[in-house]
């Protein structure tokens, strides 16, 4: 019994680290309207940042952590500047193909600049986990989980309560509509591929700690797509929910009928998941529904 | 445009696909070298044309459910695995012919193209790119989890030569012949099924899903037709790819292989067939340079080993498609069309 609650509390922080990988989809669909496929390649970037800023240039812990957002975060930029400005109002094929284009290329470069050898992450959070009576949690997941949750209550009141955040929700509606309404649709993509790009440095620092960096943890980004669409790609505070759902469903498979039925089970139930929550509601579980007109 | 001159008088006519005398001599000129081919050039080139055909075949296919129905699609590689697997498993456990196994292995894959198609009913856009992105891991972990004994897992299977009539199809230049015919046949069928009821229907669903609907054709129908018909040319050029390489396995048919068929219709043109030969013909150009040439740069940057090829590839095409789609979205083809028809009004301006 101990243990069942223990992979249901292990599976809900993994959820928890899935849904803040899933906030950056969110957060550069709800400025954007555009869905980032490369969001796990943004990941790994992030990783190979506080990699390069710790392990190789030596500076302390307290120094890279912040250098490397602001890092990412102009790498978020730069993405931003050379790939979309230019998209601006173009049909959701071109949005989503330059998207899956960057997916590739992005990948490619990692591997061009860092090879595939395996690296050692720093270790950001405390390795030892935390122990409850006989269960075990680990640490970097639970510190996780409080970012999550914490970053997943201000993102949220910062979409749906400022005036800013509700100027970039207008842009995710309509992008020419937001632009005639005199709301910059330049600066709100810029932003949003800014927070996308530092959320997911976070979620590097949290997956990898203490771990080994490899090209191949961009994995996760496939991971945490299932959580967005559950989710519905608009809502924040919904990824939450979502998450631990997911994450908690996962680990009950992985550690119960995976060991049944002699395979990985496990890595394909988000999917499962998701292709029945697409077929019932394709909006996700707190996604906008919307009217078309012709 | 038709040049100066050249009036359909009938429907018959004016549904033609070959519509002047130069473009008859240009496609027979184009059949007879490649018939000779095999007797023209190196082995070398000959390989490169077989991947060619078979890719042709596939992306094809692509073009008919993504360039001319909309409906995005980056699981076509899984299709064709699915194909090729499907051939594989039969020509092994039952020796059946390959006149046989790959039309089924199109089936099977059509099949397996349709279910997802199915959700294309009910969501558009990026959602449905999504769910064929969940077909290329439910096709992976089938492979990989089901009995090993069925599909092989992560050993693959071996693929028996094709024959015909006691004669094996092994060899370069015998499998030159078996590729070419079944292409032919897949690109004719390709230019009929867009000049049809299907493919009006496909262009109409493609503009507007909304309109078309009210205007009442069954949108759900022909979105979920559209999968059936990409997968099943998947499926065939999976079967074809299978009696190549003569093996299989699941690393052939990656997420990053869909995007690369993505990648072909995107330079050649969405909604072309020719388009689509086009990218086949620039894209596998492309991947022919790398190969070659990466093995000589990976001498002097050593530390990337055999990988500079893969991570070259991604690179290119990865920033090909971002160029593409923000520069010349309609791609090669729509290039070529605007210099066509400019040469046709010469000296007139329009």
């Amino acid at each position: 019994m101990v243990y069942f609650i223990n992979d249901i509390i292990t599976g809900a922080l993994i959820g928890l680290l899935y849904s803040l990988v899933a906030m950056g989809f969110v957060v550069i669909y709800r400025a954007s309207k555009v869905f980032n496929f490369a969001q796990g390649e943004l990941v790994i970037i992030g990783g190979f940042i506080v990699w390069y800023t710790t392990m190789q240039v030596g500076l302390s812990l307290w120094l890279s952590i912040p250098l490397s957002l602001v890092l990412a975060g102009l790498v978020g930029y730069l993405i931003e500047r050379i790939f979309l400005t230019k998209l601006i109002g173009e049909s959701v094929f071109s949005m989503v193909m330059v998207t899956v284009g960057l997916l590739i290329l992005l990948r490619g470069l990692v591997l061009l600049l860092f090879g595939p050898a395996v690296r050692p992450f720093p270790i950001i959070f405390p390795l030892k986990p935390l122990f409850l009576g006989d269960m075990l949690i680990p640490m970097n997941l639970l510190i996780g989980g409080i970012i999550t949750i914490v970053a997943a209550i201000g993102l949220s009141w910062f979409f749906n309560r400022t005036r800013s955040g509700l100027r970039m929700t207008a842009v995710a509606e309509d992008h020419v509509v937001a632009s005639s309404m005199g709301i910059s649709v330049k600066g709100s993509i810029a932003f949003a591929w800014v927070l996308g790009a530092i959320l997911s440095t976070i979620g590097a620092m949290i997956f990898l700690s203490g771990k080994s960096l490899t090209f191949l943890a961009s994995d996760i980004g496939f991971a945490a797509l299932p959580v967005a669409l559950f989710a519905g790609l608009e809502s924040i505070g919904g990824l939450i929910l979502a998450g631990v759902i997911i994450g908690i469903v996962q680990s009950l498979t992985t550690n119960y009928l995976d060991p049944l039925i002699g395979g990985s089970l496990g890595s394909v139930v988000p999917y499962i998941i998701m292709l029945a929550i697409l077929l019932i509601r394709p909006t996700g579980l707190f996604g906008w529904r919307t009217i078309e007109r012709v | 445009m038709d040049p100066s001159g050249i009036f359909p008088t009938s429907y018959r006519t004016d549904r033609r696909v070959v519509r002047t005398r130069w473009q008859v001599a240009a496609l027979a000129l184009f059949v007879v070298l490649m018939l000779a081919a095999p007797y023209l050039v190196s082995g070398r080139i000959i390989a490169v044309l077989n991947l060619m055909m078979i890719s042709a075949v596939i992306a094809v296919g692509l073009q008919i459910c993504t360039g001319y129905a909309g409906q995005i699609n980056l699981g076509q590689a899984a299709f064709m695995g699915v194909g090729a697997y499907t051939a594989s498993i039969l020509a092994s456990k039952t020796g059946m012919t390959f006149l046989l196994t790959i039309p089924l292995a199109g089936f099977a894959a059509a099949v397996f193209g349709f279910f997802f198609g199915l959700t294309a009913a009910r969501i558009k856009g990026f959602y449905l790119a999504l769910t064929t992105i969940a077909a290329q891991f439910l096709f992976h972990f089938a492979v990989l989890n089901l009995p090993s004994t069925w599909m092989g897992g992560s050993n693959g299977i071996t693929v028996p030569p094709a024959e015909l009539f006691g004669l094996r199809i092994v060899g370069e230049t015998a499998q030159f012949y078996m590729n070419f015919a079944v292409a032919a046949i897949m690109i004719a069928g390709a230019f009929g099924i867009v000049r049809s009821r299907f493919g009006r229907a496909f262009v109409a669903v493609r503009d507007d899903d909304v309109a078309a609907g009210i205007m009442g054709i069954n949108v759900a129908a022909t979105k979920a037709n559209a999968f059936l018909i990409g997968a099943f040319y998947a499926g065939v050029g999976g079967a074809l790819w299978a009696y190549l390489i003569r093996f299989v396995g699941v690393d052939q048919f990656t997420l990053f292989h869909s995007i690369f068929f993505v990648a072909m219709i995107i330079v050649g043109g969405m909604g072309s067939i020719v388009g689509a030969l086009v990218g086949v013909f620039v894209i596998r150009i492309i991947q022919e340079t790398i190969a070659t040439v990466g093995p000589n740069i990976a001498d002097s940057v050593s530390f990337l080993g055999g990988d500079i090829v893969f991570a070259g590839m991604n690179v290119i095409l990865g920033g090909v498609i971002a160029l593409f789609m923000i520069l010349e979205p309609k791609g090669l083809m729509h290039r070529w069309n605007i210099l066509k028809s400019s040469y046709r009004i010469w000296p007139f301006p329009y």
